[in-house]
């Protein structure tokens, strides 16, 4: 008896190619919305940036002034190197106070879900008046931090009107909102197998040597994304000094987001507004390289 | 099957997308089909002018907007005095945006930027310049002059306003600066009298220093308020205006004299210098704690801005409207300005109707409601409505009268640019903060003034 026989249907070419891209079709909406939202801004602000755009005169002068400007000017060479200064101390410190507090609240302590939850508040808080509000009372001549220290015999600087402390005031707040990378310190550190631990106990290791020896190297591609993702982030800070600073004193928190805003939305000088946002794109590219090219030396993968 | 579904999803999340674009495409119809609607409506109104043919509609549903800055009393009565239209003309719906000052003008020169602005719009003097050099972003006004009663205005007021040969706004009220004092801080000082001269100041300046405290001062001023207070100086003293005919007027010499002028005050106590100002902590003289506390017994500010201040005090019996002081004698010195305006953007669909709502705020019902919330109405029936209406605060209208019988010079449009006036970024701020944190000498500051200013002349 013979199998009976199937039917076979050959596919036309076109619905050959359908069933072979239909992927691209579910791409669609993706794809159309990063072209219009991202593809085309991102190639508009750099052709821009090589104009003299301003949103009530229009373009009259092409060519790389902006970038010469950038390069030459006080306030925008000042506003680079404060930004430098400001990534370079708030990436560190706030990686560092993230993982200290991740740390303890990796130990089986009463109310542990508690304390997560409150330390991870002020990432919530963001930018808003309410923080400006607070941290000006915490920080002007006669506020709280300078009332403590006072009890102390310490007579505190003008944390607001001093340039050097200005900015460190700034850094705090994004110190202070460390709770996203406390989350992801507490998930790595989570995931550091126990055994390790149990050996160097064995093998006599110290907490502090167990630290260094163990814990760090095995978080350290959470470091790693930390690392980068925090870099990025302060380079690109707008919030702190324009709610609490706006700039000041003397442009010491002027900070390049902030000079891009003043540029594009309060002198209406948007060419220039884009040319400093290009540099500042291709300075966190390049320290983000870096840091990639970096990592086969010291971030450690277990598989 | 779940192929089809996904695919049929996708398709309306695609076609989702589309219409999101399809509507910027919309508005950018819309936005053509409003620039054409105002060009139809330039050329209408050209007839109209000479037939006066306008007719407000008071039968099919109109949609306005209208924006405006203030603080919380301004939003009230604007709110009331856009329930009254909407009670007069049931046909037109208002929509209000609006907020405090702070980040405003950078949202709404973005929103005439992009032909965005609202229909009715409440500007500042300067935005007339700096936004609509050549007319484009806001109707001439006099096209509705059937709809408004142009002839409440005086010529003088009205001709402020006019850039590129078009009344861009009509003026809400003319301002100028004036001293303010808290007499009850120095009646503590044992002053009695408030300051009428350069002498009586730096004499309370001591008497503060000396029987108050270091914390005391007769008078703050900000970095804006030093630049007018040194212009108020040296026009007084070298009896010309601060700009003319596109210039400034006066030397570096002259500048410095000025910035010595300011100094000195720093140096016998009679204003705080800026770095202890900025150490404070505060956004604006009326939020500091140094201000409610009577502390700061002084202010040199907006004549508009005396019940902002006044209410502002813990203990306000002492607030008192000072007296303008004449620190030259070649002339008076200083100047008033429009304080604000009231404009009808390009992209307005329904020009006549937007009149009908200006004519309405501050001409008609409306100004009785309005009263001196943006300061003493400069239209003759406004004002005589709001004081009608008992709605126009005496502390304001003394200010005001105050200073308009005072100031005698006039005032360049372009003296509150952005470039120049801006709090955080503009040359008077660097002048004035660098000056007083000792970075620049006045030689240096006056050097950057100047410069400063004749870029922003140069770019007209």
């Amino acid at each position: 008896m013979s199998a009976p026989a199937t039917k076979t249907y050959r596919r036309t070419p076109f619905k050959r190619w359908c069933d072979e891209n239909t992927g691209l079709f579910f791409l669609i909406p993706w794809i159309l919305g990063f072209l219009i939202f991202k593809a085309y801004p991102f190639a508009s602000s750099l052709f821009y940036s090589f104009t003299d755009m301003n949103f009530f005169k229009g373009i009259s002068q092409y060519g790389i002034m902006n970038y010469v400007e950038i390069f030459t000017n006080r306030k925008t060479v000042s506003s680079l190197l404060t930004t430098v200064k400001y990534a370079f101390m708030t990436v560190p410190l706030k990686l560092v106070f993230a993982l200290f507090i991740a740390y303890i609240l990796n130990f089986k302590i009463k109310f542990v879900n508690l304390f997560r939850t409150v330390y991870y508040i002020p990432s919530i808080l963001g930018g808003s008046v309410a923080i400006a509000v607070l941290w000006r009372a915490l920080f002007k001549d006669t506020g709280v931090v300078n009332t403590i220290l006072g009890i102390f015999g310490i007579a505190g600087p003008d944390w607001l009107a001093d340039k050097g402390w200005a900015l460190f005031v700034i850094c705090l707040l994004r110190v202070w909102q460390f709770g996203s990378a406390m989350v992801l310190f507490l998930a790595a550190l989570k995931g550091v197998p126990a055994d390790l631990y149990e050996a160097a106990t064995i093998d006599g290791a110290s907490k502090t040597r167990q630290f260094f020896s163990i814990t760090v190297p095995m978080i350290t591609p959470v470091i790693f994304y930390n690392l980068v993702t925090q870099i990025a982030q302060a380079f690109q800070e707008f919030n702190g000094p324009y709610i609490i600073t706006q700039g000041g004193p003397r442009n010491a928190t002027t900070l390049v987001s902030l000079l891009v805003y003043n540029y594009a939305f309060k002198v209406n000088e948007m060419g220039m507004a884009c040319a400093l946002a290009w540099v500042m794109f291709v300075a966190v590219a390049l320290l983000t390289i870096i840091a990639f090219s970096s990592q086969k030396h010291w971030v450690y993968y277990a598989d | 099957m779940k192929k089809a579904i996904s695919l049929a999803l996708a398709g309306a999340m695609t076609a989702t997308l589309l219409a999101g674009c399809g509507g910027a495409a919309s508005s950018s119809a819309a936005t053509s089909e409003a620039a054409s609607t105002a060009e139809s409506t330039a050329a209408s109104t050209e007839e109209a002018t000479a037939s006066e043919a306008h007719e407000i509609n008071t039968t099919d549903p109109i949609e306005l907007t209208i924006s405006w800055w203030g603080g919380d009393s301004r939003h009230e009565a604007y709110q009331k005095a856009l329930e009254a239209f909407q009670a007069k003309y049931p046909n037109i719906k208002v929509s209000a945006t609006y907020g405090a000052w702070s980040g405003w003008e950078e949202a709404q020169s973005t929103a005439l930027a992009a032909n965005q602005g609202a229909d009715v719009m409440q500007v500042n003097w300067n935005w007339l310049y700096q936004y609509s050099p050549t007319g484009e972003k806001f109707v001439d006004l006099r096209d509705y002059s059937d709809v408004i009663d142009l002839t409440q205005w005086t010529d003088a007021a009205k001709d402020a306003c006019i850039v590129a040969d078009s009344l861009q706004a009509v003026p809400i009220s003319m301002t100028g600066r004036i001293f303010y004092w808290n007499m009850n801080t120095f009646k503590e000082a044992g002053i009695e009298e408030v300051p009428t001269t350069y002498d009586d100041l730096i004499a309370a300046g001591k008497a503060f220093q000396e029987k108050l405290g270091d914390d005391y001062y007769p008078l703050a001023i900000g970095q804006y308020d030093r630049m007018i207070l040194m212009t108020f100086y040296l026009e007084s003293k070298y009896g010309k205006a601060w700009v003319e005919n596109n210039e400034c007027q006066y030397t570096e010499e002259e500048i410095v004299d000025g910035l010595n002028f300011i100094q000195s005050l720093e140096d016998n106590h009679v204003i705080p210098t800026r770095p202890s100002m900025i150490a404070a902590g505060f956004d604006s003289i009326d939020k500091s704690q140094e201000w409610i506390d009577g502390k700061y017994a002084g202010i040199f500010e907006w004549d508009s801005s005396a019940n902002k201040y006044q209410g502002a005090l813990a203990d306000n019996s002492g607030f008192t409207v000072g007296e303008e002081i004449k620190f030259g004698d070649k002339a008076n010195g200083g100047f008033s300005k429009v304080s604000m305006g009231m404009a009808i953007t390009t992209s307005c669909q329904h020009p006549v109707e937007a009149a009908a709502l200006i004519d309405f705020l501050w001409n008609g019902e409306g100004a009785a409601i309005m009263g001196s919330e943006c300061g003493i109405p400069a239209s003759a029936a406004g004002l005589a409505a709001a004081q009608a209406a008992d709605a126009v605060k005496p502390l304001v209208l003394e200010a005001n009268t105050k200073v308009l019988a005072f100031v005698d010079m006039p005032l360049d449009p372009y003296f509150e640019s952005s470039k120049l006036k801006d709090t955080t970024d503009g040359v008077y701020t660097d002048v004035f903060d660098g000056y007083s944190y000792g970075e620049y000498t006045a030689e240096e500051a006056a050097e950057i003034l100047l410069d400063g200013v004749s870029e922003v002349l140069a770019a007209v």
